[in-house]
């Protein structure tokens, strides 16, 4: 299918799309964010200074009809949802969202009700628009950059005032190998500083689960969940974290949980591989001490 | 030689006219109280009319016996004594003086004979003695004042009257000393005859300016009764005659029903906000505390740290009715609400008090306004109420489904017209893994002995956490649909596994329309036994039995557990047991709190760990969860059991 | 100012999984229903305007009208009316024609809020779609809305920071939850009030469905077992579980 990525520049969201692309057929093509240097090699590369993505509905919507795209593929992400719904009316094309499965037979599946259950679709009319759960999907491997044209700006209702870029404290989560989170067990905001150490002594990102952010305990930066981060790390520690579906969406391909939680009935220990039925504040202070012995 | 009144004294007769001055300030006291007093709401309720034992609206037994004997102030033994001393000292002083004065205006002839000699020389000289020893005990005790007279705040005017009755006392003495030392031995009154050997035999001058100053500063101490603490020796029994003392709070329910014709700001204030909103009765409570602190000593809020004590409130309400702000509504705030949320319900402090005082009542009805006019509640505790109202039960974030807990058992459903009883599991035995054994034990019981029973095809709770947090509104609710249900179903028969939905069935249902008899499982778990529908063995094994607040305490249902731990192993009784027991920690939603300070349930865990049994029962699930949870600090040896287990585990 | 806020009537979305089971691929009709968590924090975020900006709220809401005593809360919280649309449709293209159609008839909604996703479906799409149909601006998981004079000026969290975007007229705008959006507990007083508020119950339209095919709705097996380290000696503890991370190569 002729496929089209829309996405900001960045190589593993470009990359993860570009995998799912290949599932359906060739490489893709891509309208990109922001920038016009777009890592990969792309037959038909194309750009938009403007990156809100309410601008460019108009522009999009346009470039699909014209060059006759199939597939329109987007992340799971603000970007990708602000332009899936509208985009879908305009070109009245079916729109499916957080995919996190896809095969080559136009079938793709995406979670509901939290991730306790999963639906399977069948995609017959084109074009269709799919927007792809962040790390469900191996990204390429990008090689090469490609020079993208400009794509003309229609109209630009909304004005982007000012952007600001959280303050990664320590590793990204998007890239950590490792992550520790801390959940509402951990009681208050100060007892993160504790988890923070651990992440420093693995260099491991550090997460948290939407309870300890509703808290204003974590940036929402921090987020790990269904509708936060999804995270797939080697080792996720849970700590204090109970477990509850729209988290584990986040880390579902986290591959070794390791949770520690004193109530022992914590959902969480249905996920975990390893689990310490213990109070938090006994179970990090010996972890910090054995790995500053080592 | 027999005393003659008035004896070595020129118009005497004036002290009438001093008495008079002094009743008639006393009247205005008492008059000052009573107006106070009266600004309260008027009860809402009905009070039941026609109880055994209630003449009018005064509760005989509790008149007398808690308010005029003074039953409860024994609890402590020597302030007990010491107060009876005084009290029936001064009691047959005023008797002996009212004689003295009737023997002066009408002649009666109380000065003669045996009479004479037992009564107004012995009996009297005797009552002087014990009250003045009574004084000063008391007088030590405000010198060197244990920590519960002055936690938070000790009570100003106890120092004053006490030091005006032994002078008064010490002044009687000495004036009798002087007389019999003037007109000769009088061996019957004992007391005075021995002074007499120390005093002059002359000094005419002395006794008179004694006796006009006795006389003064007896009058100066009845015209301040109604302005000091002593007030008490007229508001104490006066709470006790008025006070139900069925056991529990008597929280009463709110009939909703009203509400919906009008308009909603025409609604009105639910809960109490300020000491406008309270009724007289409850106004009477805080004119009638002494500021003893022995609430505050047996509160587990207060012994283990939270920002709660019961006396304290109490004591502020006090202060505020005499000081002013009777229509302030920061007086939430000035308690905090931290402190209101941190009541456990136990009501340990209302056992414990001996002026017979609700202190749970004005709490909780504090808690009303703060969750229902304010929708203030601290998040566990808001978080387990919009469990509740969204989906029927508390317990957020359980792993459980509704089913979960019979999941392999073959449990009856009940069937209208033809299932005799009706098993209430109650959310906690559903949605909590721990308690779901005790559902799985009552279970195996009943059907051992082939009781006729079923459970709800539908998990349902009885609304009383929202009741316990304060939320009237949401019980109610709860209540009715339950209430629906059951009347549907034709239940006339419940058997609890919990003593909160016990209590909330018994005591509020009716008031809603729901009657049903009711029985806690211990009690049928020993009937059973008693008819030899099962037998379970016996071992040697000790147990040690938590009281549940709203099972003891709170039901006075004390035997029946002990007796039914006796058949299959050894009682052994806490230091805190029966209605002194201590609370677990999880009433009046604590389940949900984020504790500050001492946990409640760690404290209560070690007092049962201390009696070195080798398990703890109970018979609530809320205390199985919450000893279950203490243990673990000081064993990792599964301790807690509910006296449910215990049985099914012998009965083989 | 007249803000309008999408809420959807979901069923219990924190029904463990271990209880959870499906009826013709939909969730079982037993579990309770309630109004989905990011729709509260949307409701809460309007009722927070309209009491900065003396505006109007008005909830609508598309299902049937059981759902009319779980939707009295958000009129309790702050709404000054209800409007339900009538149906029984789970395609996010019926639904979003819809819900235009009882904005359409409003007439001056100014705003349009609406949770992030739905508790249900989990699609968040239905404000996206509903805002092409009106032919509107779309703003997702928008933090702040500040109104002044005629300008709306946004704040959004986003992956990897925040924006602040701005816009004059009509959008529709998607709500992420930040603890300033906790959504309030309404006074027993206030659902007293509530129940006087008007509902209106509108028809719902018949609508062009998505063009998909649900082939499937399982329940996905977790197949996990949790070695349960042992707790007499936390220090020992930690260092077993770090050699075991580092054997079956994990760290």
């Amino acid at each position: 299918m002729k496929t089209l990525i829309i996405e900001v520049v960045d190589a593993k969201r470009i990359g993860e799309l570009v995998t799912v692309a290949r599932i359906f057929g060739d490489t893709p093509d891509i309208l990109a964010l922001g920038a016009d240097q777009i890592p990969g090699t792309f037959g038909k590369a194309y750009f938009t200074d403007d990156t809100v993505p309410a601008n460019l509905i108009d522009g999009a919507a346009k470039l699909i009809q014209q060059e006759g795209y199939e597939l329109v593929l987007l992340s799971a992400t603000t970007v990708g949802t602000e332009i899936a719904g509208p985009l879908s009316v305009r070109l009245g094309a079916p729109v499916l969202t957080e995919v996190i499965e896809a095969s080559a037979d136009k079938t793709v599946t995406r979670p509901i009700y939290g991730g306790k259950a999963v639906a399977t679709f069948s995609l017959s009319q084109t074009p269709a628009i799919l927007t792809i759960r962040r790390k469900y999907f191996e990204p390429a491997t990008a090689e090469g950059t490609t020079t993208a044209e400009a794509l003309a700006a229609e109209t630009a209702p909304v004005t982007l005032v000012s952007e600001k870029a959280t303050e990664v404290k320590g590793i990204p989560l998007e890239d950590a190998e490792v992550i520790i989170s801390g959940g509402r067990g951990l009681g208050a905001e100060e007892n993160f500083t504790m988890i923070r150490e651990i992440a420093d002594l693995l260099k491991a990102g550090v997460g948290a689960s939407r309870g300890a952010v509703d808290e204003g305990w974590a940036d929402p930066s921090m987020q790990i969940g269904q509708t936060g981060n999804i995270v797939a790390p080697s080792v996720y520690f849970a700590v204090g974290i109970s477990g509850a579906s729209q988290h584990l969406a986040g880390i579902a391909n986290a591959k070794c949980v390791v949770a520690v939680n004193k109530d022992e009935d914590a959902n969480i220990f249905k996920r975990a591989r390893f689990g310490i039925v213990e109070d938090y504040k006994k179970v990090i202070p010996t972890l910090i001490q054995a790995l500053k012995e080592e | 030689m027999a005393r003659i009144p008035y004896w070595n004294i020129d118009y005497g007769i004036l002290i009438d006219a001093f008495a008079l001055v002094a009743v008639a300030i006393f009247v205005y006291g008492i008059q000052m109280h009573w107006k106070r007093i009266q600004q309260g709401k008027v009860r809402l309720r009905t009070p039941v009319k026609d109880l055994p034992g209630k003449i009018g609206p005064v509760f005989v037994h509790s008149l007398v016996f808690k308010g005029i004997l003074g039953a409860k102030i024994y609890k402590k033994l020597f302030t007990g004594i010491a107060h009876g001393f005084v009290f029936w000292g001064m009691l047959v002083l005023f008797v002996g003086t009212s004689l003295v004065v009737l023997n002066v205006w009408g002649g009666v002839p109380v000065f003669k004979g045996s009479f004479n000699q037992w009564v107004m020389s012995f009996g009297l000289d005797l009552a002087g003695l014990l009250a003045l020893i009574g004084v000063l005990f008391f007088l030590v005790r405000r010198i060197m004042p244990p920590e519960r007279l002055t936690t938070p705040k000790a009570r100003a005017g106890f120092v004053l009257q006490i030091s005006l009755l032994a002078i008064v006392l010490v002044s009687g003495f000495l004036l009798e000393g002087l007389r019999i030392a003037a007109n000769g031995p009088d061996t019957y009154a004992f007391v005075g005859n021995a002074l007499a050997g120390w005093l002059p035999a002359d000094a005419l001058a002395a006794h008179q300016l004694l006796w006009w100053g006795h006389g003064l500063l007896c009058m100066a101490f009845i015209a301040a009764i109604p302005f000091s603490p002593m007030m008490h020796i007229l508001l104490v029994p006066t709470n006790a005659a008025l006070a139900d003392p069925m056991p529990g709070s008597k929280m009463g329910v709110i009939d909703f029903a009203s509400f919906d014709d009008e308009e909603a700001e025409e609604m009105p204030t639910l809960g109490c906000a300020s000491l406008a909103d309270f009724t007289r009765k409850r106004l009477l409570d805080y004119s009638a505390c002494l500021w003893c602190g022995r609430c505050h000593e047996v509160c587990p809020a207060a012994s283990t740290g939270k920002p709660l004590s019961p006396k304290g409130v109490m004591l502020t309400l006090a202060e505020r009715l005499t000081n002013g702000g009777f229509e302030d509504d920061g007086l939430i705030d000035e308690l905090t609400a931290d402190a209101i949320f941190s009541c456990t319900t136990c009501t340990a402090c209302m056992e414990a008090c001996p002026a017979c005082i609700n202190q749970p009542k004005t709490i909780l009805k504090f808690r009303q306004n703060l969750v229902m006019e304010q929708s203030r509640v601290p998040e566990l505790m808001g978080k387990a109420l919009n469990s509740l109202e969204q989906r029927a039960h508390p317990f957020f974030g359980t792993g459980s489904g509704p089913k979960e807990w019979c999941k392999d058992l073959d449990v009856p459903v009940f069937v209208s017209g033809e299932t005799e009883y009706l098993l209430w599991i109650g959310c906690s035995a559903t949605y909590e893994e721990r308690s779901q054994k005790i559902a799985r034990a009552m279970v195996r019981i009943l059907d051992k002995a082939g009781v006729s029973y079923g459970i709800l095809e539908e998990s349902r709770c009885t609304g009383d956490p929202a009741k316990q947090m304060g939320n009237e509104f949401l019980f109610s609710e709860l209540a009715q649909a339950n209430i629906e249900e059951f009347d549907a179903l034709g239940v006339k028969k419940i058997i609890t596994l919990c003593p909160h939905c016990y209590n909330s069935f018994s005591r509020h249902y009716p008031p809603l329309g729901g009657n049903y008899t009711l029985i806690p499982h211990v009690v049928f778990i020993e009937q059973l036994i008693a008819q030899k529908k099962i037998t379970p063995g016996w071992s040697s094994t000790t147990i040690a039995y938590h009281d549940p607040c709203y099972l003891g305490r709170r039901n006075h249902i004390f035997d029946e557990p002990r007796q039914l731990i006796g058949r299959v192993g050894r009682l052994v009784e806490m230091p805190n047991h029966g209605a002194d027991s201590f609370c677990c920690g999880g009433g009046g939603g604590n389940y949900w709190a984020e504790e500050v300070g001492e946990r409640i349930n760690q404290r209560r865990s070690e007092e049962a760990l201390d009696t070195g049994a080798d398990k703890i029962a109970t018979a609530c699930p809320f205390c199985l969860l919450m000893i279950t949870d203490g243990t673990k600090k000081f064993t990792e040896d599964p301790k807690a059991f509910d006296i449910a287990e215990l049985v099914a585990e012998q009965l083989g | 100012m007249h803000i309008a806020v999408l809420a959807k009537v979901v069923p219990d979305y924190e029904v463990p999984a271990s209880d959870f089971e499906l009826t013709d691929g939909r969730a079982h009709s037993r579990y309770k229903r309630m109004i989905g968590l990011y729709d509260e924090n949307a409701i809460e975020t309007a009722v927070q305007l309209k009491e900065k900006n003396g505006a109007t709220l008005t909830i609508i809401s598309y299902g049937s009208t059981n759902d009319i005593a779980v939707l009295r809360k958000a009129i309790a919280m702050g709404g000054d009316a209800l409007y339900l649309v009538m149906g029984d449709s789970d395609d996010p293209y019926v639904i979003a024609a819809n819900l235009k159609m009882a904005i359409e008839k409003l007439g001056d909604v100014d705003l349009v809020l609406a949770g992030q996703q739905s508790a249900d479906m989990d699609r968040g799409l239905v404000h996206g779609l509903l805002a092409g149909m009106l032919d509107t601006p779309f703003i997702s998981q928008v933090s702040h809305i500040n109104a002044d004079s005629d300008q709306w000026t946004v704040s959004q969290i986003h992956e990897d920071g925040t924006r602040e975007l701005s816009f004059t007229g009509k959008a529709v705008l998607s709500i992420t939850s930040i603890p300033e959006n906790v959504p309030r507990i309404p006074v027993v007083r206030a659902i007293f009030a509530a129940k006087k508020k008007p509902v209106e119950k509108i028809e719902g339209i018949a609508a062009e469905p998505m063009t998909v095919e649900q082939k499937s709705v399982e329940i996905p097996t977790v197949e996990s077992v949790c070695e349960f380290l042992p707790l007499d000696d936390i220090a020992e503890t930690s260092k077993i579980l770090l050699s075991k991370l580092r054997e079956e190569r994990y760290l």
